[in-house]
């Protein structure tokens, strides 16, 4: 696949754009899944794999094939999911939706269990995982899911973080500590 | 015995803890037990399911970037006789660039003798020292500012976080170089900087509280300290050097 990339990308950059669709393609759904995950959005989410590619369109020329096409598009996706929750306004504009559109927060998957207490209690454990994430700093949040979430090393963090290895392993303690701390009195409940 | 921090908890749980953490916690009762418990809070943090995307996904995110695009227009043969005409032109412009230095030398070097900028590695030496100090000067005002900050004076805060992002930037460069040339104790100090001002450039609504919180969270105080050291030992280096 990595092979092939290149070659699409050789062919992108001696004028054949359509070729660029393969690329579009075969990397979109992950760079949603990453940008989801960062924003907690779904259109912000699109919308940042719109941007993630435009700009990876833009800049192709400053891609090297040392690295695969998917980790390159990737980095950029994080770059633009960490602006857009850097931006003023976004983070309280969140919770706003939270507050006034409840049914946004049950995107969690329920507890297979279809007892409604247990439903319940799943949905308001998973409301307040989201809340507290919310609180997180942009570069914690972004530190603590690309780890968590995404399984990513912490040299690969700071890399697509563009900070220190030390910065992104101090980010992802913070991250953790602070989760811990918020969500310790449901601890008990669960 | 010292007990496991939740630090390097947090290594072991994420598969990147040192071998003698590893062993303390087989070891340990104590520490297993809270190695235990805190490994389970982890795993209650369960990410929200991904809203699903149907195959076609790629499909309508192409077609909607698609007008957006302008097509490379570089053709290979077009390409590889530009890249060869850029090449030649760089040759050229160097051996010209070449010539002239070194006849301007031959020339100055007749009509009189000159002290020789190689010989004197120290002045190359004290325009990176100046450099240096330069940053670290910013980056202790930055931090001064930064202890002092009570107000909930927003402007002020983007001052400083405009100040941050400036300084991220050059702050990478030097730790980089610093850790290069086996410089730990500025690479150390630099590192732990980085992480300060990544945080209030990042940060999208800072706040006294949000200052506060770095304060307290990154020991500013400790960094603020350690770079007022460096500080006054690149500014030594740089009276030395001018002395020579």
């Amino acid at each position: 696949m990595q092979g092939n990339d290149h070659s699409v990308v050789r062919a992108v950059l001696v004028g054949d754009k359509e070729a660029y669709g393969a690329l579009v393609r075969a990397h979109s759904a992950a760079v949603f899944r990453v940008a989801f995950r960062i924003t907690g959005n779904e259109a912000d989410a699109e919308e940042i794999v719109q941007e993630a590619f435009l700009r990876g369109y833009q800049r192709l020329e400053s891609y090297e094939r040392r690295s695969a096409f998917g980790t390159w598009i990737y980095r950029i996706a994080v770059n633009c999911a960490l602006n857009r929750v850097s931006r003023p306004g976004i983070e309280a504009e969140y919770r706003h939706g939270e507050e006034t559109d409840p049914e946004e927060k049950t995107v969690q998957v329920a507890s297979r269990d279809a007892d409604p207490e247990r439903v319940l209690l799943s949905q308001e454990i998973n409301a307040a995982q989201q809340t507290a994430m919310q609180r997180l700093t942009p570069t914690e949040k972004c530190a603590f899911v690309l780890r968590h979430l995404e399984d990513r090393s912490m040299s690969e963090i700071a890399e697509v973080l563009e900070i220190a290895p030390n910065a992104a392993k101090q980010a992802v303690f913070r991250a953790v500590q602070k989760l811990r701390r918020e969500l310790a009195p449901l601890r008990g409940t669960a | 015995m010292r007990h496991l921090s939740e630090d390097e908890m947090v290594e072991l749980y994420y598969g990147e803890g040192a071998r003698e953490a590893d062993a303390h916690l087989k070891a340990c009762r104590e520490c297993s037990r809270k190695y235990t418990d805190f490994s389970r809070s982890l795993e209650e943090i369960r990410p929200a399911a991904v809203p699903h995307r149907s195959a076609d996904y790629g499909d309508r995110v192409w077609e909607t970037l698609r007008p957006r695009l302008i097509p490379y227009e570089k053709t290979a043969s077009s390409r590889g006789w530009m890249q060869w005409r850029v090449a030649a032109m760089s040759v050229g412009c160097a051996l010209l660039l070449a010539a002239v230095f070194f006849g301007g030398r031959y020339w100055e070097r007749n009509k009189t003798k000159t002290a020789d900028f190689k010989d004197h590695p120290q002045a190359t030496q004290r325009v990176v020292v100046v450099v240096l100090s330069d940053h670290l000067d910013r980056t202790e005002r930055l931090l001064v500012q930064l202890e002092h900050s009570e107000s909930p004076d927003t402007a002020g805060n983007a001052q400083l976080q405009s100040e941050a992002r400036e300084l991220l930037a050059s702050n990478r460069l030097y730790r980089v170089t610093a850790s290069n040339t086996g410089d730990a104790a500025l690479a150390g100090a630099l590192d732990r900087l980085e992480g300060v001002l990544a945080e209030i450039a990042n940060d999208p609504n800072l706040t006294a509280a949000d200052l506060k919180r770095v304060r307290m969270d990154m020991n500013t105080k400790g960094i603020l300290f350690e770079i007022r050291v460096l500080h006054a030992r690149s500014q030594e280096q740089g009276t030395k050097g001018a002395s020579i």
